[in-house]
């Protein structure tokens, strides 16, 4: 199965859901609306993508949208484990809620923890919406958004002893 | 100790056994033989805080073995006398770290290991770490990244020699406190994320 086919076979099995398909180098995006995803991504499991590789967040603060995109992939079909299907949606920036995707993959769990500290993405109907690895304090700060500014911290000289 | 031969030196023995003698009799004091023993039996806690932990590990392991110098790791902190920080200490970790210090029984040392633990490192300018030295006092700092297990076993030799020359410990004993070094209090509460 080449890549022509694989995206034949994805854009029947989504059917009218597909808003677009990028595609580069080496992967397949597909591109979905927000109220649709779920639907997309049980279609997708159906077709065979049965786990998510990783899930991933792009921040446009000039065009007021997260991109928020799911990798998936197969184990146990031979023919689609060659490839990574990406599945997103765009995310508006004023009111970042999405539907959660744990009841169609559940190994997406921790990861949406992830973006939901980082990024400040809450998942609707999660189980456990939770800040993963920062503490409470500094998940509020959202720090991989743009807006985040890191102290500089200046680069210290000491002079070395004399004598 | 070295093997030549076959023969394995155990240094002076006459010299060893006037030096037990003079102990014996109070003609030196207790508290040199007090330095002598913790500066062989200083024993790390096995708190791995990051990626040199994976030194740590092989600095004890058969080809370099630390434990020739006496040290050995230990998993209660309440057994033990000596940390050693390994790499980046993130926010949620420095309140691992400072209750393991405080439930370790004095006198104990700390080695910070790895250039995240003088400075950051590759994390330098981040958000999420602390540096070890504002919540524990820090005897020895080992650069690299990561540094060999050489470096881990000088450090430990290093400290060793600073236990014996400055007779910490001994004076330590005496006094109540540890005279020849400031008790690092962290400036805010590293664990005030976790009681709310």
């Amino acid at each position: 199965m080449d890549v022509e086919e694989l995206k034949k076979r994805i854009e029947e099995a989504l059917g009218g859901l597909v808003k677009g398909i990028e595609e580069g180098k080496g992967f397949i995006d597909v591109i979905v609306d927000l109220d649709n995803i779920v639907e997309a991504a049980s279609r997708l499991k159906e077709l065979g993508f049965d786990h998510v590789k990783s899930l991933t967040v792009i921040d446009y603060p000039k065009e007021n949208r997260f991109r928020v995109i799911y990798h998936a992939s197969s184990y146990l079909d031979e023919e689609l484990a060659k490839y990574i299907v990406g599945i997103g949606a765009d995310v508006p920036r004023d009111n970042p809620r999405m539907p959660t995707l744990v009841y169609v993959w559940r190994g997406v769990e921790f990861q949406e923890r992830e973006v939901y500290e980082f990024f400040g993405i809450e998942f609707t109907g999660h189980p456990d919406m939770r800040p993963l690895l920062l503490v409470p304090q500094l998940a509020e700060a959202k720090p991989l958004r743009k807006e985040f500014i890191v102290k500089e911290e200046p680069i210290i000289r000491v002079k070395p002893p004399t004598g | 100790m070295s093997g030549d031969g076959g023969r394995v030196y155990v240094g002076n023995l006459d010299r060893s056994a006037k030096r037990a003698k003079d102990l014996v009799m109070g003609k030196l004091r207790m508290g040199r033989a007090v330095d002598w023993a913790t500066a062989f039996s200083l024993w790390p806690v096995h708190l791995t805080t990051s990626c040199c932990g994976c030194e740590f590990a092989a600095t004890w392991s058969p080809r370099f073995d630390a434990e020739q110098h006496g040290a050995l790791p230990w998993v209660g902190a309440r057994q033990t006398n000596m940390i050693l920080i390994e790499g980046t200490v993130s926010k949620k970790m420095a309140c691992a770290v400072r209750v393991t210090w405080e439930q370790m029984p004095s006198p104990k040392f700390a080695i910070a290991m790895g250039a995240c633990a003088i400075d950051g490192g590759i994390f330098y300018n981040s958000y999420n770490i602390v540096r070890p030295w504002e919540i524990i006092p820090v005897d020895v700092y080992i650069p690299g990244c990561p540094p060999r297990p050489e470096a881990v076993a000088r450090a430990i030799i290093e400290l060793q020699r600073k236990i014996r020359q400055k007779r910490v410990v001994s004076k330590w004993i005496e006094e109540g406190w540890r005279p020849d070094k400031e008790y690092v209090a962290p400036k805010e509460d590293p664990c005030s994320w976790w009681r709310g």
